[in-house]
């Protein structure tokens, strides 16, 4: 996982010292400002391509392990044919769609994993949109970087639009407001995720189901309080799965099951969260304005 | 005669270009059509909020998803509209090759219009060759609006034997002759064989 790097900036002064607002020291830092900004908003655009990439892989995990799954419940009643008379055919052919199911369900995991990564990228570009001075003020080599020094700087340079309309808190506003469709479509993802990986038939029970309350990945507690869970999302995350859950009803029913995973797959696939227009419109609108394509 | 006889060859590769992408638009169609239907089957199982498991009351998803799935369906449907402007305008491209071709002969005696030379055919052939490729398709997109239309009837009360049914229609394309089109172009380039 790669963190933003920190940025540092240098520009020769030719003003004599001044005070931030200063037409001089704007003059260095805006500059700057828009280096970091278009840099920042490119890596946002890229996260949504590998939001796509992932998702579009967890989908087809999904459709792969449900398949498994069903196949394992149907197959008892399976009437084979002549295969009938190979020993334990049923047997063999459940133990390899278990298998199969168990693949998926690891290759769907290390998928979550990367939805969540992202998110979490997402998160850290939001935050370093700001552009500080470094340095003493006054010295000849104006120095700047997107982690604050002193309270003082703001690092927005004094609210003055960066490019040509927007200063930097609307760039940051923007930004909030597609992360949060993000982070709200892994909470989601995320549900979909614990019911998937807790499905088990009756003749084999998984392993180790999960739980709502389950870390899914060693550290994902941690990365959790860092996006879904400081939003207010959390409030309704079930305590635990036990009534809800299809799979725990008394008795399979096939065709109860293969409803339910067809809405799940058409979850997975609709991210009702992520609104396409808007997402469309506000790349469209800070591309234009930092005169950057960021299709 | 030999002269003339080239600029309907001609005419015959720009109706083999128009085909060609005649056959582009259709396996575009056919696949806007596909996923149409399989959200039209959806809905119902979408709108039982009992198939929902855990996620029945999670932030009123069973709506929202249903409205994606609406927003998608009516994105397909749209499309599906531009696509069959399009077949008619390869319709409108091919009616246009006939009556371009029709001036060619403007003038042209009878003899010359009914002469064969070897087996080359007749002038008269190459028309009613090209008036019969453009009757095909022009049927063909009628009966593409027609189907276009009960499409967007039976969203609203789907049947899954309907769908099936205007499916198959649009798939075999019933009002176009593989064969015959063969057949025309193997008289008219009589050289390629």
């Amino acid at each position: 996982m790669e963190t933003p790097e920190k940025l540092s900036f240098q520009r020769l002064s030719v003003a004599s010292p001044s005070t931030p607002q200063s037409s001089s020291s704007t003059r260095l830092w805006r500059p700057a400002a828009q280096r970091n900004l278009r840099n920042q908003w490119s890596k946002l655009a890229a996260c949504r391509q590998r939001w796509a990439s992932a998702s579009s892989n967890g989908r087809s995990q999904a459709t792969s392990l449900i398949n498994a799954y069903l196949s394992q419940i149907y197959m008892p009643a399976m009437k084979l044919g002549v295969l009938s008379d190979f020993p334990d055919i049923k047997e063999k052919a459940l133990r390899k769609f278990f298998k199969q199911q168990e693949l998926q369900r690891r290759k769907l995991l290390i998928t979550y994993k990367d939805l969540v990564t992202i998110v979490l990228d997402m998160i850290d570009i939001s935050r370093s949109m700001r552009c500080y001075s470094k340095g003493a003020t006054g010295s000849p080599l104006a120095q700047f970087s997107n982690c604050s020094d002193s309270t003082a700087d703001a690092g927005d340079g004094g609210g003055i639009p960066v490019f040509r309309n927007w200063n930097i808190p609307q760039f940051e506003l923007l930004a909030d407001e597609l992360i949060q469709m993000f982070k709200m479509e892994l909470d989601i993802k995320r549900r979909l995720v614990v019911e998937l990986l807790s499905i088990s038939s009756e003749n084999s029970p998984v392993a180790n189901a999960v739980t709502w309350s389950s870390e899914l990945y060693p550290g994902e507690s941690e990365d959790l309080s860092r996006c879904i869970l400081d939003s207010t999302v959390t409030n309704q995350i079930p305590k635990s799965n036990l009534q809800c859950s299809i799979n725990k009803t008394t008795k399979v029913d096939g065709e109860a099951v293969s409803k339910a995973m067809e809405v799940y797959l058409t979850v997975w696939l609709s991210e009702v969260n992520l609104d396409t227009d808007r997402l469309d419109e506000i790349f469209n609108l800070t591309g234009l304005e930092i005169q950057v394509n960021l299709k | 005669m030999e002269a003339m006889l080239k600029k309907f060859q001609q005419k015959y590769n720009k109706v083999k270009d128009n085909m060609s992408q005649w056959e582009d638009l259709q396996t575009r169609f056919v696949s806007h059509f596909r996923n149409a239907s399989s959200i039209i089957h959806r809905f119902p199982v979408l709108q039982d909020s009992n198939n929902f498991g855990c996620l029945k009351s999670y932030h009123a998803l069973p709506d929202k998803l249903l409205r994606k799935q609406m927003d998608s369906l009516q994105t397909i449907i749209m499309s599906m509209k531009l696509t069959l402007d399009e077949f008619s305008n390869v319709v409108g491209s091919l009616d246009k090759i006939v009556r371009d071709s029709r001036q060619l002969i403007k003038g042209a005696s009878h003899q010359q219009l009914h002469q064969t030379i070897g087996v080359k055919p007749s002038l008269t052939y190459c028309i009613e060759g090209l008036q019969t490729l453009h009757d095909m398709h022009q049927s063909e997109y009628r009966l593409k609006s027609s189907l276009f239309t009960a499409f967007c009837h039976l969203t609203f009360k789907p049947n899954s034997d309907d769908l099936g049914a205007l499916q198959q229609l649009l798939v075999d394309q019933p009002n176009i002759y593989k064969e015959e089109v063969d057949s025309i172009y193997n008289i008219v380039f009589p050289e390629d064989h």
